[in-house]
């Protein structure tokens, strides 16, 4: 049976303090109009002349409705700070994935709410992420900012490459394409840096 | 009441108001765009136009006919106005376009945010041919305020908001460079008199320590060339080439196979009118780059430099674009070029290799001009953006 929506309140702070578009990062939440946006995606470009813009996928966190909007880097925003619990990963169950606490509270999210680390979202996987929670409902889950992957499959050594200077695609067990260094081969173990996507370094496998 | 649109028949009904607000950062590119912008919502939209500006001196090198000590002039229909440090209360426009990403007045988005009706608010981004800029263009940034404010970005390709030019341009430069008498009496109120069959050339460019080169391999050349450098931040280097102790406007000087002689700093649509004389525009930044693409001359683009080599993939996407259809070996040449003169290194080898292939890029040009004419310039756009959001 799945629980997993004990009420559980955003911490009221009235010393929080406004961050950049920049600042924001996927799955915090931005108050805008008064209305929680939750930030599934956000890119940041250069634009021109050393000014920059972050794109970002909203989801409001009332009405459940989703927008793409665009703001200069350094726009204000106020972001909304929310109740947090460490989870892991459970198993798929469609169109959910279901994570769980130390408690075996289960909570449920769908491919949408997970969009900016489903690229990492592996079966078996033993992450201990963060689940947030807004007004009580998850609403999104972060992973640690590097966690270890094994390759799935990628092409032999082309250049015989010891550097890690020189780089090849190589594909996790969900599918995702990671560029890694020239010398690692499938079954191999690597972390990788959730905020970026890239490949980091050769990894020992988890215990 | 500002911001109602004309009504036929009612004289009583004001036009529609947009305000457009430029602060200059450096150079004229800011101030070049904005104004352009203004005169042709004016003159073709028939739209009521503040153009707020930080610097009148810079507005002053654009538009000749202005006086830095006003501040408020109307200049070819636009209400020029000095944008000062201490901003004073006016009545917001219907459209407000914040140019270049420029920060409004923190009053003036007070008074956005408690206006009668609302107010369309617009970021009128940087020029780029990147992939990404079609995915922003057009999207909306909700602001704290209940204000509406969207970006808008120029662009080359479809689902991108263009690039400026005025309805009549491509006839009027037409009309031009078929007229070698008007071309010769345009040059000659210059101070131009160039060698008959002489390549023409104009030079409008950042610092670059690849001129030397460029300069020595025209010298060393068998085509005479006549070479053109409106006031610039060019021309410390090109006076070093010519190992002058000063360079002056009106200067003229040979080494070779080419002269080279200084201009002053001409208004816009003298420049034009350069643009179209030359057989071939270097050209730098936005609005010249823009202006001498509409030429239809080949040309060479110096970008702005960002950080962290940021300009290299805007140089690169236009370059994609920008070489479709040209042989590959042409591809080759023009690219080698540009690459060259924006990292500041030799241009001999590509500007010799370009000379074998130039009837081929001197057509393209012509081209690519007329294929970009026949998208909605960015005016048009950013009025139909208006009209969509009623």
């Amino acid at each position: 049976m799945i629980r997993g929506l004990e009420i559980r309140i955003p911490h009221p702070n009235p010393d929080i303090s406004m961050k950049t578009a920049q600042e924001m990062k996927p799955n915090s939440v931005a108050l805008i109009d008064g209305q929680p946006w939750l930030i599934q995606k956000a890119e940041f470009t250069k634009s021109g002349r050393n000014s920059a813009i972050v794109k970002m996928k909203l989801k409001n966190l009332l009405s459940g409705s989703s927008t793409e909007t665009v703001y200069k880097a350094d726009d204000k925003m106020e972001p909304v700070i929310l109740d947090r619990a460490k989870v892991t990963y459970s198993y798929f169950s469609e169109p959910n994935y279901v994570f769980m606490d130390e408690e075996f509270n289960q909570y449920e999210l769908n491919q949408d709410d997970l969009e900016s680390v489903l690229p990492f979202i592996v079966d078996g996987m033993t992450d201990v992420c963060e689940a947030v929670f807004f007004e009580g409902k998850v609403v999104s889950v972060d992973l640690p900012t590097t966690i270890v992957r094994q390759i799935a499959y990628t092409e032999g050594s082309a250049r015989g490459d010891t550097s890690g200077k020189v780089m090849k695609p190589a594909k996790l067990s969900n599918g995702t394409e990671v560029k890694v260094a020239d010398f690692c081969e499938i079954d191999d173990w690597i972390e990788i840096d959730t905020r970026t996507g890239e490949y980091k370094s050769r990894a020992k496998a988890p215990v | 009441m500002r911001g109602t649109m004309s009504a036929e028949g009612d004289e009583s009904v004001m036009r529609m108001t947009w305000d457009i607000f430029c602060s200059v950062v450096d150079n004229y590119g800011d101030i070049g765009v904005t104004w352009r912008l203004a005169r042709q919502l004016v003159a073709e939209h028939d739209l009521d136009v503040r153009l707020w500006v930080d610097d009148l001196t810079a507005f002053v090198r654009v538009c000749p006919s202005a006086d830095v000590q006003l501040a408020e002039q109307c200049q070819q229909g636009v209400s020029v106005r000095h944008w000062p440090a201490e901003w004073q209360p006016v009545m917001p426009a219907t459209v407000v376009v914040e140019a270049f990403a420029c920060t409004l007045p923190a009053a003036y988005v007070a008074a956005l945010a408690s206006a009668a009706q609302p107010v369309l608010w617009l970021n009128l981004e940087y020029l780029s041919a990147e992939d990404w800029v079609a995915g922003c263009h057009g999207l909306p940034s909700p602001q704290g305020n209940g204000v509406q404010k969207f970006f808008f970005f120029p662009g080359f390709v479809e689902g991108t908001g263009g690039v400026l030019r005025e309805a009549d341009l491509l006839v009027r430069r037409d009309s031009f460079q078929q007229d070698p008498a008007a071309e010769q009496a345009f040059l000659r109120g210059l101070g131009v008199d160039p060698a008959p069959g002489a390549r023409l050339i104009s030079l409008f460019a950042y610092e670059n320590t690849g001129l030397d080169e460029w300069l020595q391999v025209l010298a060393d050349g068998s085509q005479a060339c006549h070479l053109l450098v409106p006031e610039g931040r060019v021309l410390a280097d090109v006076q070093r080439w010519l190992r002058l102790s000063s360079l002056h406007v009106g200067a003229i000087d040979v080494r070779g196979a080419l002269t080279v002689q200084i201009l002053p700093f001409v208004s816009q649509d003298d420049y034009d009118r350069l643009l179209w004389c030359c057989d071939f525009n270097a050209v730098r930044g936005e609005d010249s780059f823009v202006r001498a693409q509409w030429a239809g001359r080949p040309l060479l683009w110096h970008i702005y430099a960002q950080a962290e080599g940021a300009h290299w993939d805007k140089l690169e996407a236009f370059l994609v674009l920008y070489l479709q259809g040209l042989s590959p070996l042409a591809q080759a040449a023009l690219s080698d070029l540009w690459r060259a003169w924006n990292a500041g290194q030799g241009m001999a080898a590509s500007w010799q290799a370009l000379q074998l292939h130039w009837p081929e890029v001197a057509e393209h040009a012509e081209r690519w001009a007329a294929q970009q004419a026949a998208r909605r310039d960015l005016a048009a756009g950013l009025v139909q953006f208006y009209l969509n959001w009623l």
